[in-house]
């Protein structure tokens, strides 16, 4: 029949693979292995140089392990039962593998050779491994020596932490020469994890005189620290000698009886207790593990999980709003703005034309439009392109203003926000050309007839009055002043007639300008009013995309919140049930390890 | 200008700088003042390694421990002074307790530092600072211009002690002096009788250790209670002992195969339990073992004894140590500690008028010879800097790793006469030279080749 505490741990192994997690399941399992194998393995760890071998060497009565005055041991010695004494080492095989489940090899050496050849290829050794015919060994101890803790060459601390994973019982060795250092605390606690019975072996007793006091402090230091660990001094070498003498109260004196008898009640004879309480310190160190994150997901689940998604649902509500909210003010602002433009741009435009009217009057108040009339109406015809070209820029330049404000006072952020283009492309189309105006050309008939008419009179005043005088009526005076008259005659007409010119010339600009001017302020509010359209479209089109999206995101939320209630309540409980399954399971284990144990889990 | 000169001138100068700045000021003329001192040596290592037993060794009588750093330095007549915060330091009488001198500091329950002034041979070049084991290495080194570091085995604890005292700029480059100390050799072997040379084997293997090499200069292995021992034997302990080595070899040995069984009630000889409870403590149960063994061989009078003592429980060793790494290179010793001093107090209180100061302090770190000594000392003792086997071990030997006097650099054994010496080291130029010339040859080769020349050049004036 299966022990009970097979069960159990099988058990947990399922959780764990239920759980996923393949690390916790190959400890398991190697605890498993471990414990259906009937050897017992005890574990001789300690700070270097404490006395490790030797006192292996001292239980079994046998040189079995090197010791050495420098570090020795570099790989863990398995020391078990064999009809005839025997060595092997045990090779890693694969370059980088780990410790556990690796491919190895092993190679038999001789006996007295197996610590020489470890030291020598000890990077790639695993362990190795002495059979001897020993009657302690013979109920399937395995003693294992390791490496010391604590050793510069890191690696030998490493294997010694592998071999503990495999460990039923632990002998920690201090040596008597002082009492336990903050270092070896830490290792007897973190041994403590992995294996809970421990031994403290005090050992080289036989050097110190005072190594009852440091017993003593040990005890206290053990005490102080809540270790439950027994603690027994002990001297390899009054043990060896008394072996090899025979001496029965040196071997009494050595402490060996004691620690042979506690190897053997507490360890060899209680293998059942021991398997059960490595099994629970193993299964609920596990299960620990699983319960946390498991527990956790739990709360989260009940608490923030929920408020997160609430949350969002919220947010999105509210940024709707906004967007609401704003719309209103970015369509006002581009209302304003655009009308403030258009009424300034007319101004503008208004001035610009009637500085060049005045212009114009001033030239034409001494010119004669009759001459160089070609080179006015280019003159007036670039003037007007040019107050166009500046007006339109201008308006230009206020649009993109506008546009930039009325980016501002949108919700939120785009970079597509200001549009490219506002503008229509078929703007300023040419006005009709300025028209000539009507010059009558003063010809030399019209002149000599001017001059004629005029001459008459001059002629007949003088004539009759020189008449009197006698003289005839056509004489020398009378045809001198009516050339004078006919001259002035002449004179005054052609005067008139530029006046006449200039007039028509002015009235013909100021037509001229007028037209362009109804015709280019009908263009720009043309544009202007494009512009606020094609804003107008690109902005509503952008707000009606944001709210869009703000809407399907909020709608969204509201979804998970939702779906999450149903979702969130099925994994609940689910994750109850599970972690019930795993309480149940947990409080087995602590039954496994028997009313005595205490755990800490 | 020697070194010693470039660093005392600089002290001065940066007292002419802060002479505004009581705190400055009252830390460089500390400084000033340390300056001309021996050297201070720190005496470091965990709990109950055996501090006070090596240094109680060192001085050459026993003190009772005290729980706060002790400071031993050479006096005229014994005298002790405490220190206390930063009050003036109370003088306080030595007594004696049982066989060992006791500061009687009973009145201050909490004492920062204990200065004994006492008339010894050793203190006359040295100050020794017992440190207690929970000290940071800070604290440690603060004070002290070279390390004895105590230890049974190196430990990963103990490299980082060591590492955190070479964490500094100007220690990187100029290494501190560490010779660590393998402390309680007669514990190795659970106290065989050949427990001493088996621990200098492995003092030996560490200075091979590249994990240990770089952090210090030398390892020697002390048994300090031994060591202690030999420096006070009395006349009534050697009779003691002697007593004890009348008695047969086997039979001894029965009674020395354990403390409890030296001590216990079956003894042979007709001797006080209190009188072995007393030899045991001085000499531990390895002593005892060693010196019957050694008066068995004929070392049976207290001078031959103790010489044979002092020799073989490696105190010899240790200061012949601390005399090729600790008292030649004083000079060295104190400018590095004095430019470490002078740097804090650039940091710390950085203002226009030091920036020439700072300069010089790069400037002198980085090219004073005696520092570029050390570093290379240090570049090839941790392999940054590779030379062919048999050119590295004359180079460490040239820039001073084996002690600073021209007959240690150019290697001679016995006492050679001057001819001798010039002949040797032009012999040495002329081949460093070649070395430093050799255009095939790696860059850092050469270089550390151009440092043993400037040393080889600067031996030339003594012979000339």
């Amino acid at each position: 029949m299966a022990p009970p505490w097979l069960d159990v741990l099988d058990e947990t192994i399922g959780a764990c693979v239920t759980h996923r997690r393949p690390d916790l399941e190959a400890r398991l399992r190697e605890k498993r292995a471990q414990q259906l194998d009937p050897k017992l393995r005890v574990l001789v760890v300690g700070e270097s140089k404490q006395g490790k071998s030797q006192l292996v060497n001292a239980l079994l009565n046998a040189p079995v392990c090197a010791v050495g005055d420098d570090i020795t041991t570099t790989v863990p010695t398995f020391v078990q039962h064999a009809d005839t004494p025997s060595a092997a080492l045990v090779r890693n095989t694969s370059a980088q593998g780990s410790i556990y489940h690796a491919p190895t090899e092993r190679i038999a050496v001789p006996i007295e050779q197996v610590t020489k050849q470890a030291t020598a290829h000890s990077q790639h050794l695993v362990r190795a491994e002495i059979g001897i015919p020993r009657a302690l060994l013979d109920s399937g101890l395995v003693l294992i020596d390791t490496p010391g803790v604590g050793d510069t060459r890191s690696a030998h601390t490493a294997s010694t932490f592998a071999t503990l994973m495999q460990a039923d019982a632990v002998l920690l060795v201090s040596d008597a020469t002082g009492e336990l250092t903050s270092a070896e605390m830490a290792l007897l606690k973190k041994v403590m994890q992995a294996c809970p019975n421990v031994t403290v072996v005090v050992t080289k007793i036989d050097l110190v005189p005072g190594w009852r006091t440091v017993v003593e402090r040990n005890r206290a230091l053990l005490a102080r620290a809540g270790v439950a660990a027994k603690l027994i001094p002990v001297s390899s070498a009054l043990r060896l000698r008394a072996a090899k003498t025979g001496d029965q109260r040196l071997n009494a004196e050595s402490g060996f009886p004691e620690l042979l008898a506690c190897v053997q009640r507490d360890i060899v004879a209680s293998a059942d207790l021991l398997a059960r309480r490595a099994v629970a310190v193993v299964a609920s160190s596990a299960l620990t593990q699983l319960v946390t994150p498991l527990r956790e997901e739990l709360t989260a689940h009940d608490s923030s999980h929920t408020a997160a998604t609430i949350s969002t649902l919220q947010e999105a509500q509210r940024r709707v709003d906004e967007l609401r909210r704003r719309s209103a003010r970015w369509q006002n602002v581009l209302n304003d703005e655009m009308a403030d433009l258009i009424s300034d741009v007319e101004y503008d435009l208004r001035d610009r034309t009637r500085k060049i009217l005045r212009e114009v009057d001033k030239t034409y108040d001494e010119a004669d439009p009759a001459i160089g009339w070609d080179r006015f109406e280019q003159w007036l015809e670039d003037n007007l392109n040019e107050a166009a070209t500046t007006n339109f820029a201008w308006l230009m330049e206020r649009a993109e203003w506008v546009a930039a404000k009325v980016a501002k006072n949108f919700p939120v952020y785009r970079e597509d926000l200001i549009p490219g283009s506002v503008l229509p492309d078929d703007l300023l189309e040419p006005v009709s050309r300025l028209e000539k105006p009507k010059i009558e050309p003063f010809s030399v008939s019209q002149k000599l007839f001017t001059g004629l008419r005029g001459s008459y009179g001059g002629v007949l005043m003088f004539g009759l009055v020189t008449s009197l005088a006698g003289m005839p009526l056509i004489n020398v005076i009378s045809l001198g002043a009516g050339a004078l008259f006919g001259g002035k005659s002449i004179l005054d007409e052609s005067d008139q007639r530029l006046k006449r010119r200039q007039a028509a010339a002015k009235a013909a600009a100021q037509r001229h300008v007028d037209d362009f001017f109804i015709k280019f302020s009908k263009d720009v509010r043309d544009s202007g009013r494009h512009i606020q359209r094609s804003l107008r479209n690109h902005f509503s089109t952008l707000a009606e995309e944001l709210q869009e999206t703000l809407l399907e995101s909020a709608r969204s939320a509201k979804r998970a919140v939702q779906d999450d209630q149903t979702e969130r309540e099925r994994r609940m409980r689910e994750g109850r049930k599970e972690l019930d399954r795993l309480l149940t399971l947990y409080k087995r284990v602590q039954a496994l390890a028997g009313p005595t144990m205490e755990l800490s889990a | 200008m020697t070194l010693d000169r470039v660093v005392w001138s600089m002290l001065q100068e940066a007292l002419a700088v802060y002479r505004d700045s009581p705190r400055a000021t009252a830390w460089l003329r500390a400084h000033a003042e340390r300056y001309t001192e021996p050297v201070r040596i720190a005496v470091a290592g965990r709990g109950r390694i055996g501090k006070s037993t090596v240094v109680n060794a060192l001085i050459g009588d026993e003190f009772t421990p005290q729980g706060s750093f002790v400071w031993y330095r050479g006096g005229t007549e014994p005298r002790a002074h405490v220190f206390t915060g930063p009050g003036r330091p109370h003088e306080v009488p030595i007594g004696r307790r049982g066989s060992r001198n006791h500061v009687e500091t009973g009145q201050i329950d909490r004492a920062d530092r204990v200065v004994v002034e006492w008339p010894a041979r050793t203190l006359r070049d040295v100050v020794l600072i017992d440190t207690p084991s929970e000290a940071s290495p800070e604290q440690v080194l603060g004070d002290a211009d070279a390390l004895l570091y105590l230890m049974r085995h190196v430990q990963d604890d103990d490299l980082k002690f060591l590492q955190a005292a070479n964490d500094h700029p100007i220690a990187r480059t100029a290494a501190v002096h560490t010779v660590a100390v393998l402390a309680r050799a007669d514990e190795i072997g659970a106290g065989r009788i050949d427990a001493l040379s088996s621990a200098k084997q492995i003092a030996r293997r560490y200075r091979r250790d590249v994990a240990v090499q770089p952090l210090c200069q030398n390892v020697v292995s002390v048994a300090g209670l031994l060591a202690m021992a030999a420096r006070t034997l009395r006349a009534d302990e050697f009779q003691a002992l002697r007593v004890l080595a009348s008695l047969g070899r086997e039979e001894l040995e029965d009674h020395l195969l354990s403390a409890d069984r030296f001590v216990g009630e079956q003894f042979p000889l007709a001797m006080e339990p209190a009188v072995r409870q007393a030899l045991l403590e001085r000499f531990g149960i390895f002593g005892v073992r060693l010196v019957t063994a050694l008066i068995r061989q004929g070392f049976d009078s207290q001078v031959k004894l103790t010489g044979q003592l002092v020799q073989r429980s490696g105190l010899g060793e240790l200061r012949d140590s601390i005399a090729v790494h600790f008292t030649e290179r004083r000079e060295v010793l104190k400018a590095r500690s004095a430019l470490l001093a002078l740097d804090v107090v650039l940091r710390m209180e950085p203002r226009p008028g030091a920036r020439k100061l700072v300069t010089d302090l790069e400037r002198v770190v980085a090219s004073a010879h005696d520092f570029r000594e050390l570093r290379l000392v240090a570049a090839l003792q941790a392999g940054r800097t590779k030379l062919p086997a048999e050119l590295q071990a004359e180079a460490l030997r040239l820039v001073g790793a084996e002690g600073t006097s021209p007959p240690a650099r150019l290697g001679f054994e016995y006492e050679p006469d001057a001819g001798e010496l010039r002949e040797a080291l032009l012999d040495a130029l002329v081949r460093w030279q070649a070395q430093a010339a050799d255009v095939h040859a790696p860059n850092d080769h050469r270089r550390a080749a151009q440092v043993v020349v400037r040393t080889c050049e600067g031996l030339l004036p003594h012979f000339s």
